[in-house]
């Protein structure tokens, strides 16, 4: 029709665009506390997906962590300093994530750093560390390699992560070893490091179970996959007995609804959604679980759950983060609340800030979370906790679903230990 | 294994659908007014939070809820067109970029301060719950309606332009705008109105997709980048190229799913680099 913008031209500013939409959309940044100030407070720098489908992550961080922050302030501080936050986007992006990590700990002064959901994100900031000269907790991101490869093999000691990795995913293994009916398994999974290192590990740990499972389909699905039902139809089409998927947040969401309208529950005996007993999903679902609709087929774990476990110290912690943010807290908002605790119980037993004293004072101790006891692994700096596994549900003593019929297996069978066999992070 | 592949090409072509939404506004903008829209995805998206307030938060009627979203949308659309769009007809291509692309960051910004960064899924209608039996495997009715509704927009927008008054001077100006200019059409009013259609239909694809996807800041651009692919291969601004382009697209996305899991994900933009070599100018470009 329009003659006046050659094919050339069009293609030429589409390139541009493309590249304006890759690199510009790196430019937003939200920014949570005050600005620098004279006076010491000590600064603790975070950062999380808080934009996007999976921006529940890095408000849950947030949250998790300016309670703990603002509990420890008002008794003090640490060391008669008090805290102050930084939380900035990731925006799932490993060189945004790097971005950041470097703003934090060198033009705002961060004292310590935490956070990121992306195990990409992850990756790329780990070889930074040293650099830095900063510990930087883990609150999310699940691959294995972060503690296995970067910690334990390389020695980067600034690492630490006081959530379940990848592991935990795996954990479906332990679950469904005695469910002799169910041989078939299907993967729907994330098309990103996360995605291949769950199914990986679940498929090599449920055939040492159970030799005689097969798995009959994968299918795999980028970051912001709004439409699953190709997905879900393609493994569908090989008939499984159960599925195993990795999509969290609200593509999780989606992936159920989805399936859901595909008729799936009609025909699978389970289906297992890793992250499934995340408080986000929980909440997305809660209408389909209230009305039965998965027919208790559905199956999940979550690096924490706000059920789990029966102990004072978890009651006060979802009843105080009820009533400060109104909502249930999910496991990176745990996670991010046991950081600043580990924080200061390192800090407080090496009596100093420093980077070496305060990793070498975490080292091997143990904390008492609202998650249960967690043991900080010499080795690769991996916190060692149990989280259980269970079928999603409606509870009378919850406004939200909880998991329930939970299957609780200790961490140190499900855990991997050093030293470590490789697993492939790759399809 | 036949079975398999008709089944996988009747959900490959509900996501055909909404790809067609996206990209006959995005064609018809590019075709008539000469612009091309960065900021369409985001009126997708805009489309998308418009029907989850009325539907989902102030619980309207489904329906009333599509069509106040396509109106708001609509308006939204008319001034973009009559403040800013419309300076920049007869200037270079790479103005239109900065321009539009700078509408992308507005609107997604504006979401975020007004809707917050979280995503929110609006309940799902009780009439689109269920599904059919196809090929003895569970159809969902909601994936049919799409089809049905992405070919009457089809249908209608045929129908708009070879058909209607308005239509024939939508070709006019767009073949020559001196000559349609001087034969007494309004082109400035004309190119309004297209303006305003297009951001409709990009409404539309945002607004049907509420009840089963997410609705987030950055949508709009996860769609768009598939939106542009196909009009490079169905031809620019040609609308019938779009439409058998999202056909292309959203089927072999699904069969690749299917039957190459392993690199999926570059299928299409290997149909696209193939489309370029043997014909540059796209399927149905002139």
């Amino acid at each position: 029709m329009s003659k006046k913008i050659t094919r050339r031209k069009f293609l030429k500013s589409a390139v541009m665009g493309g590249v304006a939409l890759g690199t510009g959309l790196g430019g937003y940044r939200v920014t949570y506390g005050q600005a620098k100030k004279p006076a010491g407070p000590i600064k603790i720098g975070g950062q999380g997906a808080i934009s996007g489908a999976h921006a529940d992550y890095g408000w849950q961080m947030m949250a998790g962590s300016t309670m703990a922050i603002e509990q420890i302030n008002a008794k003090g501080g640490i060391l008669g300093r008090k805290l102050e936050l930084k939380f900035m986007d990731e925006e799932l992006k490993p060189a945004t994530a790097v971005k950041n990590a470097r703003y934090l700990a060198t033009d705002w002064g961060a004292d310590f750093l935490f956070g990121v959901d992306s195990s990409g994100s992850a990756m790329a900031i780990g070889p930074v560390l040293p650099e830095l000269n900063r510990l930087f907790f883990f609150t999310h991101a699940a691959t294995h390699r972060l503690t296995e490869e970067l910690v334990y093999q390389k020695g980067i000691k600034q690492i630490f992560r006081l959530v379940a990795p990848v592991y935990q995913d795996a954990l479906a293994a332990w679950v469904f070893k005695d469910n002799p009916e169910i041989k078939r398994w299907a993967g729907i999974n994330c098309d990103y490091e996360y995605g291949y290192v769950a199914w990986n590990l679940f498929k090599e740990n449920i055939r040492k179970f159970r030799p005689d499972v097969e798995f009959v389909a994968a299918a795999w699905a980028p970051f912001w996959t709004m439409d699953f039902s190709s997905h879900i139809s393609a493994v569908m089409a090989e008939k499984p007995d159960a599925i195993f998927a990795t999509p969290w947040a609200g593509e999780g969401v989606m992936l159920l609804r989805q399936a859901l309208m595909l008729g799936v529950f009609d025909k699978i005996q389970a289906w297992w959604q890793g992250m499934g007993g995340s408080v986000d999903l929980l909440e997305g679902v809660s209408r389909e679980i209230e009305g039965d609709k998965f027919k208790g087929k559905l199956w999940a774990t979550a690096r924490y759950i706000h059920n789990y476990p029966v102990s004072p110290e978890n009651k006060a912690f979802v009843e105080a983060f009820r009533k400060r943010w109104g909502r249930f807290p999910n496991y990176s908002a745990e996670g991010s609340y046991s950081t600043i605790y580990a924080i200061k119980a390192g800090a407080e037993k090496a009596k100093t800030l420093e980077t070496g004293k305060v990793g070498a004072a975490l080292e091997g101790m143990e904390l008492n979370t609202p998650g249960g006891m967690r043991l900080i692994r010499k080795e690769d700096h991996q916190a060692v906790y149990t989280v259980p596994a269970g079928r999603a549900m409606k509870s009378p003593d919850y406004t939200i679903p909880i998991l329930g019929d939970l299957k609780v297996i200790p961490a140190k069978d499900y855990f991997r230990q050093p030293p470590f066999t490789p697993v492939a992070a790759t399809k | 294994m036949l079975e398999k592949i008709l089944f996988q090409t009747l959900i490959g072509l509900s996501f055909s659908m909404y790809l067609w939404l996206l990209a006959s506004g995005l064609t018809l903008v590019f075709g008539v007014l000469g612009v091309l829209n960065f900021a369409h995805g985001s009126l997708f998206m805009l489309g998308a939070y418009a029907t989850f307030t009325f539907y989902g938060k102030l619980g309207l009627n489904f329906w009333v809820s599509i069509a106040l979203s396509l109106i708001s949308v609509g308006v939204i659309g008319a001034v973009l067109e009559r403040l800013f769009i419309r300076r920049i007809y007869e200037i270079d291509l790479p103005y239109q970029l900065i321009l539009t692309f700078g509408f992308i960051l507005i609107f997604d910004d504006l979401v975020k301060m007004i809707w917050g960064g979280v995503a929110m899924i609006p309940p799902m209608p009780r009439f689109f719950e269920g599904n059919l039996s196809i090929l003895g495997r569970a159809f969902p009715i909601y994936n049919l309606f799409i089809i049905f509704a992405g070919l009457a927009v089809a249908i209608v927008l045929w129908l708009l332009l070879e058909r209607t008054w308005w239509g024939r001077m939508i070709r006019a100006s767009a073949s020559d705008r001196e000559m349609a200019s001087a034969i007494g059409i309004n082109i400035p009013f004309l190119f309004t109105t297209v303006f305003v259609l297009s951001a409709m239909l990009a409404a539309l694809g945002g607004a049907l997709g509420t009840p089963v996807r997410v609705v987030a800041p950055g949508i709009g651009t996860a769609m768009i980048i598939q939106a542009f692919v196909i009009t490079v291969i169905g031809g620019l601004g040609n609308l019938k190229g779009a439409f058998v382009g999202a056909l292309i697209v959203g089927i072999l996305t699904s069969y690749g799913i299917l039957l190459f899991p392993i690199f999926e994900l570059f299928i299409i933009f290997v149909v696209m680099a193939a489309v370029l070599m043997v014909k540059p100018e796209g399927l149905f470009g002139k």
